[in-house]
């Protein structure tokens, strides 16, 4: 039973401008660990981004756990993202928070407001950061400013505050295009350690196709909107590759 | 191969020029039409250069024969000193009740963060540019035309004053902020307020606290003047002074304005600075 399933989207950003997404068919199931591999405006993070409608699809449906993601009002599209982990590029935390508020900000869709108003998380929220924070190796920065940290350092900080979540998907844009290659490779594999341990589908789009195919078990290409590939990691060719990446020869 | 790099280099394929032809003719054109608008408002008005010139030095003696010496008796009176402290006191109640206010209206009035373009952003747009559009004088005639004179009057007018103040610079701040924590709380499923508090705020504290500061401080050099038209405070000396022809008072009280607001913006200035290095 596939967790998410995507049909036909389409994008354009103006109702006249350029179709960014045009008629994309896909599944993610329950133990995917899938990438999202293609040149650069291919359209791969404006895909991400349909799925917790950061961005708004133009046409098509997408349904994510049974519920049609394009017709929820505001409020429900606010439950919906609390079950939606999300790990960025850029990390995306806020820099003038600690380590700790950036992590229990995860939880903000499940604080009342009068507890996230004097940021009074409760106690199983907190010892769940310490223990996340612990798991993601912070454990002796949680009361640092987050522009304290290393570029892989807030990313780990990025990833506990995904799992706060308690996510039952993960959506990674471009997780470590802002990181050095040693590190992407620590962080590819603690997100695949930990998605893992809690059992959660990731679609996770990313430019370093080795990384790709060393941490994925499937891989979707896409090429100018469209879907090129799509299938397990283990099965894709070197043909393959050079058909996703035929426009890239600049 | 330096000669070859160098023969190369010397048959460019196209030829580059700052100014070309259509933007630097219209450059030029706009340049001289100001220019030529200057001298003929100029002309236009009947400026009498010479007369100009000549308003210095008779200023300089007006000042030495009629307003010197200060009559420094005058503002050491104690109903003087009162009202120096009830200025001070409505340039804060009004600073701060106006930054309060404004507040939420920047949020509103920030393209990138307003809860909604079509019906919240022109909303706080409106009011913001509606208190700037008036000046603070004219504000005090109206608050003391419907509730009366006094500070109520004053305070209000200020209040407004600083709403757009304020309001102006506020959003101004919240369009620069860095949009990747908001998009990373909303994508956690926060509701727009906790998105704000958590968000935009931390980005955005050091420089609205600066910003109450400066407020906080133009508000008290319109405090001063805010009695000159009934709002309370020590404006009304002025007014008094100024239309008993009490010159030597008059001077006393600029002085003491010239001083006030000279130590207001000293001390916005030092506290700016030091609220800046925590960054």
């Amino acid at each position: 039973m596939a967790i998410l399933e995507v049909r036909n989207l389409k994008v354009s950003y103006t109702a006249s401008g350029p179709q960014i997404l045009k008629g994309l068919d896909f599944d993610v199931d329950g133990d995917d660990f899938c990438a999202v591999i293609g040149p650069s405006g291919a359209g791969k993070s404006t895909l991400i981004r349909c799925i917790n409608r950061l961005v708004e699809p133009s046409e098509g449906d997408i349904t994510l756990f049974g519920q049609s993601v394009r017709a929820l009002g505001a409020g429900d599209l606010r439950r919906l993202r609390r079950r939606i982990g999300m790990i960025f590029q850029e990390f995306n935390l806020v820099n003038r928070m600690s380590v700790m508020d950036n992590v229990l900000s995860g939880r903000l869709g499940y604080t009342g407001p009068v507890r996230s108003f004097f940021k009074a998380f409760p106690r199983e929220d907190i010892d769940r950061a310490l223990h996340l924070l612990e798991r993601v190796g912070l454990s002796d920065h949680v009361d640092k400013r987050a522009d304290a940290l290393s570029g892989g350092q807030r990313q780990r900080v990025g990833i506990a505050r995904a799992l706060m979540q308690k996510p039952e998907i993960l959506l990674l844009d471009e997780p470590t295009s802002a990181l050095d290659p040693k590190i992407s490779r620590d962080v590819m594999g603690l997100i695949r350690e930990l998605a893992a341990e809690f059992k959660v589908p990731v679609l996770c789009n990313i430019h370093d196709v080795q990384l790709a195919l060393e941490t994925c078990n499937r891989i979707i290409g896409m090429q100018d909107g469209y879907k090129k590939f799509d299938g397990p990691a283990q099965g894709m060719r070197k043909q393959d590759l050079d058909e996703i990446y035929a426009m890239e020869v600049l | 191969m330096t000669t070859v790099a160098a023969e190369s280099l010397s048959t460019p394929s196209r030829t580059w020029s700052r100014y070309r032809h259509p933007e630097s003719t219209i450059r030029f054109a706009v340049i001289l039409a100001i220019l030529a608008f200057l001298g003929w408002s100029v002309a236009f008005l009947n400026i009498d250069l010479s007369r100009v010139l000549g308003a210095f030095p008779r200023l300089a003696e007006i000042l030495a024969t009629r307003y010197f010496p200060p009559d420094v008796g005058y503002v050491t009176d104690a109903d003087f000193v009162r009202s120096v402290i009830r200025t001070l006191e409505m340039s804060l109640l009004g600073g701060f009740l106006g930054v309060v206010c404004s507040i939420p209206l920047a949020w509103l009035a920030a393209r990138n963060i307003t809860i909604s373009r079509r019906i919240a952003y022109p909303f706080g747009r409106l009011a913001i540019i509606g208190s700037r559009s008036i000046h603070e004088t004219i504000w005090t005639i109206l608050f003391v035309t419907v509730l009366g004179f006094g500070m109520l009057a004053g305070t209000l007018a200020l209040t407004v004053f600083c709403i757009g103040f304020a309001g102006k610079l506020f959003s101004d701040e919240l369009e620069a902020i860095d949009m990747g924590p908001v998009e990373a709380l909303r994508s956690v499923g926060a509701n727009p307020l906790q998105v704000f508090q958590y968000a935009v705020f931390p980005q955005v504290r050091v420089a609205f606290t600066g910003i109450a500061i400066y407020t906080w401080d133009v508000a008290f050099r319109a405090a001063t003047v805010v009695g000159f038209f009934g709002g309370g405070g020590m404006g009304w000396y002025l007014k008094r002074t100024t239309q008993q022809l009490e010159s030597t008072r008059v001077a006393a009280i600029l002085l003491v304005i010239i001083g006030l607001v000279l130590l207001a913006e000293v001390g916005s200035g030092w506290l700016r600075k030091k609220i800046g290095r925590m960054r």
